[in-house]
Parts: C-alpha cells; sequence; structure tokens
C-alpha cells in the first residue's frame, strides 16, 4: 500500500527528500577500506560482517524454511509436504560482528515530516520509515533476497497442515521500551485496535482482513475478533480464511505492529507525541517542521543500537550543499550535481556509496473506464511511442532503469522472459490506426495528472509527452494535484490517466499484479478487467507450490502487459549515495527503507 | 482657467493642464527630459530590447520552446543554443524568450485590470463622490491591505485555478473556440485575479487622493455650477489630472508583476507548463523547494542565471524609470 | 485625537475578522473536502462523515467561521485538517517565533546599511558618490533571492567555509548572518532613499544654515542636527515597514532550511489546511493592523497635521 509520491526520481533531485528516495540492497555500506584506516581499532578485515542482513551462509537452513512458510523463494523450495513448517530463527548478530563498533554518536539526516506516527495509520513511505524505528511486529524484513521475512518478536511460528493456522510463539521476556512487558495479549489488543472503526486505519483490511473476525470489527459489528487466540503470554493462535501464503509476509507491515494500551489510552489522540513501541529506537523529541530526534531504546529486546541518537532535520535546506559542509551525514545526489560528484578528481567521489536497486515501479496507467483509454489498441499505440532507453540515459543519468513490466527485477516472481511493449515506432503507428482514435477529432482531451505541488510535471513525464506529440500527434495535458488529494482521485477512478510510483509492501507478487489488477481489487485504479487474468490470480493465491504460483502469476503478468493498462516507464537500479566516511553499515533496504540499528560512526565529527 | 486661484492644488493642477492641452508639447517635454539622464535612458533601452523580444517571440524564438532534444541535455551556451539547453534538452534562449512574452501577457492584463481600470474607476469615483462609496472601497482595500500578501497570492492562486479550469474547459467543450487551455489563458487570469487584491489598492489610494485635492478646485466647482454632469467633469477635468501619478506609480507596478510571476511559478501556482515563464524556469531548476539552486547555481549556472538577470533588469529598469518618471511628472511630490 | 484613536481601535478587531472571513471563505471555493483529506488513503464515507461531525465541517459556514472567531478569542485557533489532534497554536507558535527572530535580524541588517548609507549619500549630494551609491544599491535591491541565497550560501558556507548552510539556532548565531543578509541588504535601499530624502529635506531647512553660521565645525552640525532631525520622520515609517515584515522571508527560509512559518504556510495551502491558514492570516493581519495602528499614533503625535486629514 505504498504508493511512492512522484518526488522520487521525478524531479531533480533523487533522494534529497529522504535517504529513502535513494535506492538500495546488500553490498551496500560495506565498510570501505578508506574508513578502515581512518579508526584506530575496529576492523580487522572488515569482512561485510552486517548484522542484520543475516547474509550469506551461517542461516541458510532457517532461510529455507521460512521461504517454505512463505512460498516466497522459488527455487530451493523443497516439497511442499510441510505438516508444519517451523521456523526457529535464531539471529546470527552476536557471532557476526568480529570488532567492536563504537557505541555512541549522533546521526544526523535531512527528513520531512511524518505524517503519522501511529502503525495503524501508516501508509507512505516517510512514516513508515520512521515507525519501523520506533515499532516492532511479529515479523520483519530484511534486505537479503534469499531471505526476506525473519521472525522479530515472533521467536518462532508454526502452520497446520490446511494453511489456516498460524502459532506464533513471542520471545522471551519482551518489553515495551517503558519497561513494561509485552504480551500475546498485546498483539490481540493491538490488532483488534487497528480494525476499529475509530481508530480510522485504511490498510488494515488488506493486511489483517484475512484473520478470521477482523472484518466484523472493521465493518463495526464486533469488538473482537474470535481468529485471533490468546493461548499463553508468550502464544498467540491466529487463524485465517483460507490458505494464503503470502499472509505470514503481511505481517511485516506496520499495521500489524504492537502497541501500548497503556500508552493510547493515556495519551488520546496525541498518543504519538510518546509513543511506546518495542523498535531499536524510542521518540525522544518531535517538532513539527523542525527536527525529530529519535535515541536508542535500551530495553530493545535485541543487542540495542550502537547510536545514541538520530537527528532529522526537517526543515529543508540544501541538502548538497548541507553535506558538504558537515551538517548532514547521507545525502541524495540531485541530477544537476551527479556528474560533479562523480567526477574521480571531486573529493566529494570518495563519499559515493552504490546502492542496488530498491524494488519500485514508475508507471502511466490508463483508466480503462475512461476514453480514450477504453481502447486497447490506443493503449498499445502509447506504449509503443516511447522510447523509455533514451529518457533514462539522457534525462535521468541513467538512475533509472525502463522498466516493462509491473515486477521489477530481483523481485520474486520478475520474469525475464516477459515480453514488453518495447519502442517501436512502426508498430505505435500501427496500432494508433487501428484504434477507434486514430482521428485526432474524435480524440477526447486526454489530460494526465500528477501528484505534486511543483507545477512543472517530472522531466521525464515531459519527455514522454513530447514523443507522443511527435510520433503519434498525441498531444496531452498536465495536471498536478497535491498527494493527498490525488490519491483520492486515483482510487475512485475520476482520472484518466496519471503517473504513480508502486513499491512492495512484502516480498510477494501478489503486492504487485493482484494488488494492482485483480478486478475486485480496492486498489486497482486503472479499472483493468480480464476474467482469464482474475482466473489465474485466484489459482495463484491458494497454490501451495511456489513455483507454479510464480508461474501463474507471470502468466497474468504477461497479459496485463500485453493488454497496455500501464506504460511501466522505470524500475530502479544502481544508485549513488553520498555517506560520509565515518559512518558504517547504514544501508538501505531494496524495500525502500532503512535501518538505523546497526549504523554505527568511527569518530563524531561535530557538527 | 482661473489662475487667480489662491489654493495651492490648483495652480499646480492649472499649470500641468495647459500643459496637458498641448499633449504634444508635454510629452516631448517628458521626453526630452528623459533623454538628458543618463541612466533612465538606459533603462528605457534595456526595456525596450526585452519587451521586443518578448512580444515577438515567435520570430525571435530559435527553437520552440518544448521542442526536446535528448541527445544535447544540458549543453552550454554554443552557436546552436545561445543560452545553452536545458535537462531536457530544449533552448534556454527561446525559453527565455517566450517566459518574457508570458511576463508581458501577464503586466498588461494586471496593470489594465488593477491599475488602470479599477484604481482609476474607483478612485475618481470614491474621491469625487465621497460618501459611501468612498467608505465602502476605503475599508474594503484596507481589510485586503491587511492579509499577508504572499499567503493571499497564494491562496487566491490555489484555490481559484481548478475553478477557472473547468470554466476553460466548458468553453473549449461548449463553444467553436478552442485552445482556450493550452493558450495559457488560464495562468493569465488565475495570476491576474491573485495580484489583483495587491494591486488595485495602492492605486485607487493615490487617485483618490490626486481627485480630492481638485474636486474643489475653482475651475471644477465652475463646470459643476454651469450644469456639467459628473460624468463629464470626471472624464474632461479629473482624469487628465490623475493621470501623471498613474504612469508613475504603473512604471513602478511593472517590475513588481514581474517578480509576483516569477515567485508565483516558483511555488507551481504560476504559469503552468508546457507554457515557459521566468518562474517556471527557476523553479524547475531550483527544485521548488530551493534545495537544488546551490547546486544549479554550481554546475550549470547558465540554466539559472539565464532567466534571473531577466528579471533582475526588468526590476531595475523599470525602477529606474518609475523613479525618472517621477522626478518630471511630478516635481512638487519629491 | 482622541476619538480618532477610539474610532481606530474599534474598527480594528472588524478589519480582522472580515479578514479572516474573507480567507475562510476561500476554503468553500477550493476543491476537495478535507474531511477526506483527513481521512486519507481509501477511507470509507462512514470514516469520512465522522470527521466531518467532529469537525463541524456540516454546519452552515457563517456558523463555522463565528465557532472559530469565539474559541480564537480564546485563545484556541483551532485543530489542524493536517496533522491529526494537533493545535494549530501548538504547530505555528514556534515557527512564527523563528520567522519573527528572523525578520528581526534582517530589519536590523536593513537599518544599519540603509540609514548611514542614505546620510552618506545625501550628505554627497551633486557629486558621483550619490548617484552611483544609488544606483548600486538599486541593483542590489532589485536582484531576486533566487539568486543571492543560493549564492551567499556558495560563497560563505561552501567555498569559505565559514558559516553552516543552513538551520536555525537563534537570531544570534552564526547561522543568522546569510538569511538576514539576503533579506537586509536589498530592504536596504528602500530605507536609504528615505534617509537620503529626508536629510535633504533636513539640509535645506533654515536653522542649520544658522547652526553653521554661528560657527560650529562641519561634522558637529552633521551629527547634532542633520541626523537627528532627518532620522525623526524615518521613527514614523518604522512602524509600518516593520509590520511588513512578516512576508519578506518566504523564499529565504526555503533555500535556508529555516524552519519557520513559511513551509508551514505552504503545505497549509496545498494540503487545505484551513485552520493554519485562517490562523496565520489573522496573527499576520493582527500584526499588520496594530503597526499601522502604532505607526499612525506616532505620526500624528509627531506631526500634528495629520489630525485635521481625518
Amino acid at each position: 500500500m505504498k504508493f511512492v509520491p512522484q518526488l522520487l526520481i521525478a524531479g531533480v533531485v533523487i533522494a534529497v527528500m529522504f535517504v529513502v528516495g535513494c535506492s538500495s540492497e546488500e553490498p551496500t555500506a560495506t565498510p570501505v577500506p578508506p574508513t578502515a584506516t581512518a579508526v584506530p581499532q575496529p576492523p580487522t578485515a572488515t569482512p561485510a560482517p552486517e548484522p542484520t542482513s543475516a547474509s550469506s551462509s551461517s542461516v541458510a537452513p532457517t532461510a529455507t524454511a521460512i521461504a517454505e512458510a512463505t512460498a516466497a523463494a522459488v527455487a530451493e523450495a523443497t516439497t511442499a509436504a510441510e505438516e508444519t513448517a517451523t521456523a526457529v530463527m535464531k539471529e546470527a548478530e552476536e557471532e557476526d560482528i568480529e570488532f567492536d563498533p563504537r557505541r555512541g554518536g549522533v546521526f544526523r539526516l535531512l527528513g520531512t515530516d511524518p505524517t503519522t506516527l501511529d502503525p495503524a495509520l501508516t501508509t507512505d513511505s516517510t512514516s513508515y520509515d520512521i515507525v519501523l524505528k520506533i515499532f516492532g511486529g511479529l515479523m520483519r524484513l530484511t534486505d537479503d533476497p534469499n531471505n526476506p521475512i525473519v521472525p522479530d518478536l515472533a521467536e518462532s511460528f508454526t502452520v497446520s497442515q490446511d494453511g489456516t493456522v498460524y502459532r506464533f510463539k513471542l520471545r522471551e521476556n519482551l518489553v515495551f521500551s517503558d519497561g513494561s512487558p509485552v504480551t500475546a495479549f498485546d498483539f490481540k489488543w493491538s490488532w483488534e485496535r487497528a480494525a476499529l472503526p475509530e481508530t480510522g486505519s485504511t490498510v488494515v483490511k488488506e493486511f489483517l482482513g484475512d484473520i478470521v473476525g477482523v472484518n466484523d470489527i472493521i465493518e463495526g459489528n464486533a469488538t473482537s475478533a474470535e481468529g485471533i487466540t490468546v493461548i499463553d503470554d508468550n502464544t498467540l493462535e491466529v487463524q485465517i480464511d483460507g490458505p494464503k501464503p503470502y499472509f505470514i509476509a503481511k505481517l511485516t507491515y506496520p499495521v500489524t505492529f504492537v502497541v501500548s494500551q497503556d500508552n493510547i489510552e493515556a495519551g488520546g489522540e496525541t498518543w504519538t507525541d510518546d509513543p511506546v513501541g518495542t523498535g531499536p529506537f524510542i521518540l525522544k523529541d518531535y517538532e513539527i517542521g523542525v527536527s525529530m530526534v529519535l535515541a536508542r531504546n535500551d530495553n530493545y529486546w535485541d543487542t540495542s543500537a550502537f547510536l545514541d541518537e538520530v537527528h532529522f532535520n526537517l526543515a529543508g535546506g540544501s541538502a548538497m550543499a548541507m553535506y558538504e559542509n558537515d551538517e548532514i551525514h547521507v545525502s541524495g545526489i540531485p541530477a544537476s550535481a551527479y556528474e560533479r560528484v562523480t567526477d574521480p578528481n571531486e573529493p566529494l567521489s570518495q563519499d559515493v556509496v552504490d546502492v542496488p536497486p530498491e524494488f519500485f515501479t514508475f508507471y502511466i496507467g490508463f483508466n480503462v473506464g475512461q476514453e480514450p483509454f477504453d481502447d486497447v489498441h490506443f493503449r498499445r499505440a502509447l506504449n509503443y511511442a516511447v522510447d523509455k532507453e533514451i529518457i533514462a540515459e539522457a534525462v535521468l543519468n541513467n538512475r533509472v532503469r525502463p522498466a516493462y513490466g509491473p515486477i521489477p527485477p530481483g523481485f520474486i516472481g520478475f520474469n525475464p522472459g516477459l515480453e514488453g511493449l518495447r519502442f517501436d515506432l512502426d508498430k505505435a503507428q500501427e496500432e494508433l490506426a487501428m484504434s477507434k482514435y486514430a482521428d485526432p477529432e474524435s480524440r477526447p482531451r486526454i489530460i494526465l495528472t500528477t501528484s505534486g505541488t511543483g507545477g512543472s510535471p517530472p522531466v521525464w513525464l515531459q519527455a514522454v509527452a513530447d514523443m507522443w506529440d511527435r510520433n503519434l500527434g498525441v498531444q496531452i495535458e498536465f495536471q498536478e494535484v497535491e498527494w493527498a488529494t490525488f490519491l483520492q482521485e486515483v482510487d475512485n477512478y475520476r482520472l484518466q490517466s496519471f503517473s504513480l510510483a508502486w513499491s512492495p509492501d512484502y516480498p510477494d507478487p501478489h503486492t504487485f499484479v493482484d494488488v494492482l489488477f485483480r478486478s475486485d481489487s480496492t486498489i486497482n485504479q486503472t479499472q483493468y478487467s480480464n476474467a482469464e487474468v482474475d482466473a489465474l490470480l485466484d489459482e495463484a493465491t491458494t497454490e501451495p507450490d511456489p513455483a507454479r504460483r510464480v508461474q501463474l502469476y507471470q502468466e497474468a503478468e504477461q497479459i496485463i502487459v500485453d493488454e497496455a493498462a500501464w506504460v511501466p516507464m522505470w524500475w530502479g537500479t544502481e544508485g549513488k549515495i553520498l555517506v560520509k566516511q565515518n559512518v558504517n553499515n547504514f544501508r538501505i533496504s531494496p524495500l525502500g527503507s532503512f535501518t538505523l540499528k546497526d549504523v554505527w560512526l568511527d569518530k563524531e565529527i561535530d557538527f | 482657467m482661473n489662475r487667480a486661484g489662491s489654493s495651492e492644488a490648483a495652480r499646480t493642477v492649472s499649470s500641468v493642464l495647459t500643459e496637458m492641452e498641448a499633449p504634444d508639447s508635454f510629452f516631448r517635454h517628458a521626453w526630452n527630459e528623459l533623454r538628458k539622464r543618463k541612466l533612465a535612458s538606459f533603462a528605457v533601452c534595456v526595456l525596450l530590447v526585452l519587451y521586443t523580444l518578448g512580444i515577438f517571440a515567435p520570430l525571435v524564438a530559435t527553437h520552440d520552446y518544448s521542442e526536446t532534444n535528448l541527445a544535447k541535455t544540458e549543453a552550454a551556451p554554443d552557436s546552436e543554443n545561445w543560452l545553452g539547453t536545458d535537462r531536457l534538452g530544449r533552448d534556454i534562449f527561446s525559453r527565455v524568450v517566450w517566459g518574457i512574452q508570458t511576463t508581458i501577457i501577464l503586466t498588461v492584463i494586471t496593470i489594465l485590470t488593477a491599475s488602470v481600470f479599477l484604481g482609476l474607476a474607483l478612485g475618481m469615483a470614491a474621491g469625487y463622490l465621497r460618501g459611501a462609496v468612498d467608505i465602502i472601497t476605503m475599508r474594503t482595500g484596507e481589510v485586503v491591505a491587511v492579509v499577508p500578501d504572499f499567503l493571499l497570492v497564494l491562496i487566491i492562486a490555489a484555490t481559484v485555478r481548478p475553478r477557472i479550469k473547468e470554466f476553460g474547459y466548458w468553453i473549449e467543450d461548449n463553444t467553436p473556440i478552442s485552445g482556450v487551455i493550452s493558450s495559457g489563458a488560464v495562468d493569465y487570469i488565475v495570476l491576474g485575479l491573485a495580484f489583483l487584491p495587491l494591486s488595485w489598492f495602492g492605486a485607487m489610494r493615490l487617485i483618490r487622493g490626486q481627485t480630492l485635492a481638485i474636486r474643489d478646485a475653482p475651475y471644477v466647482d465652475a463646470a459643476r455650477s454651469m450644469g456639467v454632469g459628473t460624468p463629464t467633469i470626471l472624464i474632461r477635468h479629473i482624469l487628465p489630472n490623475v493621470i501623471t501619478p498613474l504612469i508613475v506609480s504603473v512604471s513602478f507596478g511593472m517590475g513588481a508583476v514581474a517578480l509576483g510571476e516569477v515567485i508565483a511559478s516558483f511555488f507551481g501556482i504560476g504559469v503552468q507548463p508546457p507554457r515557459p515563464s521566468l518562474g517556471v524556469m527557476i523553479g524547475d531548476v531550483t527544485a521548488r523547494t530551493g534545495s537544488a539552486a546551490v547546486e544549479t547555481l554550481r554546475s550549470h549556472p547558465e540554466q539559472l542565471l539565464s532567466p534571473i538577470v531577466v528579471v533582475w533588469l526588468m526590476i531595475f529598469c523599470w525602477n529606474i524609470l518609475g523613479d525618472a518618471l517621477n522626478d518630471i511628472l511630478n516635481p512638487r511630490a519629491r | 485625537m482622541l476619538i480618532y484613536t477610539s474610532r481606530r481601535l474599534l474598527w480594528t478587531p472588524v478589519l480582522l475578522i472580515v479578514a479572516g472571513l474573507f480567507i475562510f471563505s476561500l476554503g468553500s471555493v477550493a476543491p476537495g473536502d478535507p474531511a477526506e483529506l483527513m481521512a486519507g488513503q481509501r477511507a470509507d464515507p462512514e470514516a469520512v462523515e465522522r470527521i466531518r461531525e467532529r469537525l463541524g465541517l456540516n454546519d452552515p459556514f457563517l456558523v463555522q467561521y463565528t465557532r472559530y472567531i469565539a474559541n480564537a478569542l480564546k485563545g484556541d485557533f483551532g485543530e489542524s485538517y493536517r496533522y491529526r489532534g494537533r493545535d494549530v497554536w501548538e504547530l505555528l507558535g514556534p515557527k512564527l517565533r523563528v520567522s519573527l527572530e528572523l525578520n528581526l535580524v534582517s530589519y536590523v541588517v536593513t537599518l544599519a546599511i540603509g540609514l548611514p548609507l542614505g546620510f552618506w549619500a545625501a550628505m554627497r549630494q551633486g557629486t558621483w558618490k550619490d548617484p552611483t551609491m544609488t544606483t548600486i544599491m538599486l541593483l542590489i535591491y532589485a536582484l531576486p533571492v533566487f539568486f543571492t541565497a543560493p549564492f551567499l550560501i556558495l560563497v560563505f558556507a561552501l567555498w569559505l567555509d565559514w558559516i553552516p548552510v543552513s538551520g536555525w539556532s537563534g537570531m544570534f548565531s552564526t547561522r543568522a548572518i546569510l538569511p538576514a543578509i539576503t533579506i537586509g541588504l536589498p530592504g536596504a535601499f528602500v530605507f536609504m532613499r528615505y534617509m537620503r530624502a529626508s536629510t535633504l529635506d533636513v539640509l535645506g531647512q533654515e536653522y542649520v544654515r544658522t547652526a553653521h553660521g554661528k560657527g560650529m565645525g562641519h561634522m558637529t552640525v552633521n551629527r547634532r542636527h542633520i541626523a537627528r532631525n532627518a532620522l525623526l520622520p524615518i521613527i514614523t515609517i518604522l512602524g509600518f515597514s516593520l509590520a511588513g515584515l512578516f512576508g519578506g522571508s518566504l523564499i529565504v527560509e526555503l533555500i535556508y532550511g529555516i524552519p519557520g512559518v513559511s513551509r508551514l504556510a505552504l503545505e497549509a495551502v496545498f494540503q487545505r489546511d484551513y485552520p493554519v491558514l485562517t490562523a496565520l492570516t489573522l496573527l499576520g493581519a493582527g500584526m499588520l493592523a496594530v503597526a499601522n495602528l502604532v505607526a499612525d499614533i506616532m505620526y500624528s503625535v509627531i506631526d500634528p497635521r495629520i489630525r485635521l486629514r481625518s
């Protein structure tokens, strides 16, 4: 449910808004040699010791177990003869650390105000990032593609044979940041609270609606869900309404996180001013539009964070200039600075860190319920007429990869053999001639809406419009609508065409293909509907064999691409950000979030 | 012409009037005075060049303002693109020239409606008729004047635009007129409306004051007692006397409107693409929050400086000109 | 005098209420439903309705506004639409302070440069120095902040590395220097002109020549009489211009990343956070009105002729 605001690649800056804007993943900030020399004590050899990314080999067996449970990983998933796929997950953290990272220090970032800090209300990526620091849930995401989901507050879980009953065992002696214990009851309370209409969560149906009884709460007919059972203080049993292998993946989303009943009842509507959670950090201070300070949570269940504090500057300003002036530790690279910064003669180039692809897909969506996008030929013509390769190269410095389908490379279910509608002038004109809008007179006015308040649509979109005009004679108008209104309009099918980005909520093709294209999905913004696709998706939902599932999704994806409800535009690709040399272990997950728990600073540059 | 009139106001008025009666000599006098001032002459020349470029943009521009050239993006100035190209390979020179045209259209609309039309009409009405008209216009003006400028412009532009746009669509759909939206008319109307509250009151107050000063002048009295109707008095006797301060105030206003456009477009509520404007160009390269301004100035200064220098010159020259005109036309007001 | 003052005093609140009404009513012209925006993505109609009910959005427009004003008088400017459960004053207060501080420092810069320069230029009337200085200051005045702000950052923060790029830590910190110059320097032109004109007026007056004739040294004449008398009319202008300060820092705040009202105001405009906007308007207008009032009264005290006019 994370639409990414256009800002990301869109405008001028990939990541200035937040570090989030960047791209990211595993090999990332493997402590760089220069760092090693700079520091007196730490690294012996610095062999990629990241604690979180339970990387490489050490945890492989358990990884497979999870993969089975989630039916996510494709290849190594052995037979699905799992009675109970038990996942006992011991974090590899302690033994992985071969040197002593420095404790302490203040990490400074440029950020933007989160819309909310209430996990139940979190839907946007900015809020998501902060909420993930302060709160936690049963499961969490890692940036290891082979082992994307690991237990967090849960120690282990089992799944019944029919795939509908999950039994979670919580870790021993779990406490909230205020020291009070976390029990299975807290989870039941948190989930039921999230579902209550008064809470106003807009995503609870998608993430917890599978649980028996939760929908009754959402509809206001109940206050308790029979599907959530507290067995004892440390054991929670959840019954869902069908075998849904991706259910466990959903438990990594904030709406499923555990919150403290005392905290919420005492705090009233502004309880998030002083939130109590189970994340590695606590909210120490927050002044809207000014700054946010996170401090280490010493009651964290695992080894606590290294940093004393994280300061987010929320007042904006010139990110690059601030970075160069040692006012922040991390910065994205604005397009205009890209050449200068990556020049090897420039000292700054030492700070450039590659971030492997983030999973997102930018696209132009066509509302197939409105003219002229009700004609598949017209939609295909527009697809064929766009030369994404040259836009990516000339306009976006190759910081995105041209996309030809919804599922990005590296994501589970990505289909390298997918036949996209690649740039082809002849085909474009052919398709246009076949469409009922071949005659310009018969064409209604076309308005493409983007989100934002900037006035100008992103440059790449202007380039696309220019290509449509020159290659097909199809003229469009732009309209900019502020983000919140934009989403309302999109969701209510009020927009004819729009540009948007989607980033996955959990590592499963379901989050791309099913959520966005099934006829009855609430987030099917294009009103795309195809019985064959629906049938494939339905089958995939309950298909136990991971390989077969992926295949079903890919078949559906191919049809969707052929019918061109989108012009898929960009996938993430290796990006670059600037990270100060004294920062270790700063990584951004491919799902677009960054972890701070394992970050440590060599020496404090006091700024 | 009652030269024996004792009031000081009447004396200046009548002296100006004599000049007005022979407009030829009046303007020649002003022109001669202007030419004596080197700086003012320079300002006039610069403005003439800029405005000629803008008015004849279709002829002057070397490229189509929206034509992208992805093979040549962010290029430095050369013989093909005199001021270089932007991120989409569009010709900066052509965009600047078209941007000047946008500014010209906008200033004309704003100045005409706000200063000239509303300011003159209301100012003369309030000053001459006094009473309720005076009270209502002055009080309304005070209310508007007390609202912080930037909030007013932002709020009006942001709220009114969708309605105006709907209206534009309606015209296109229901009448044979087409191209309303793509001509940028919506932007002009929106910005005109947004600037209106800021600009009419100043002009109106000025003209009201001037009108008050001469409404009781003997010759106006005389005209009135001779049974000359109010409209005639206003047009024949009052109007010529309030024109000169209006000219001065308009010339100061021209630069301000140009800056207003830049600020509004910078925030994305002014002129909308594909129509280029100086503000859109500045906004585009500064990432609108200003966060990229430093970087652009450093890496591609021509992209930022081209539109800025034009705005700078406009504001500077109009101020110089306004000063000079003030000296020449209202010698007493100094 | 008394009548005049009390009439102005009575008029001011009416002025504010009408000005607030103006902004408030624009909200009903604008598209988009604040309740829908508050409810967030994919909210169901019932949730939206609950929010409408809670905010009283279903009431007639004038009822809403009356309630708003009544609460505002008690210091309660309502709840922000965007930041749920957040008091508007709580949001605005700290930012307003920062903006005021920023503008105050800038104002000091303006005066510190403008007044002496104006005096200096007037004393050199007739030489090449006077028009040259005036032209230079006008050139600076005309320069858009879109250039000055990044330029100063580039030179003083990045190349010379003297001053931090961004942020705010009070009006006496080094961070205040660049923004204050960016805002203050162009404004200096205006005061230079006032001061120059005022000084020339004084110079032209008889008693200065008399003082001169009495045999005082040239410098003494400068200090004692001319400067003091030239400043007198400027004092009244100070009041008026102080009020205008409020809006001067919009873009500067953005580029320097100063947590003042500008970002909040922009957000409020785009997200239709009318409680915040109306509060901003009322506060801004209030300051303006009060400053005008004070300046007016001061003016009429100094120059009795003004009383005749009203």
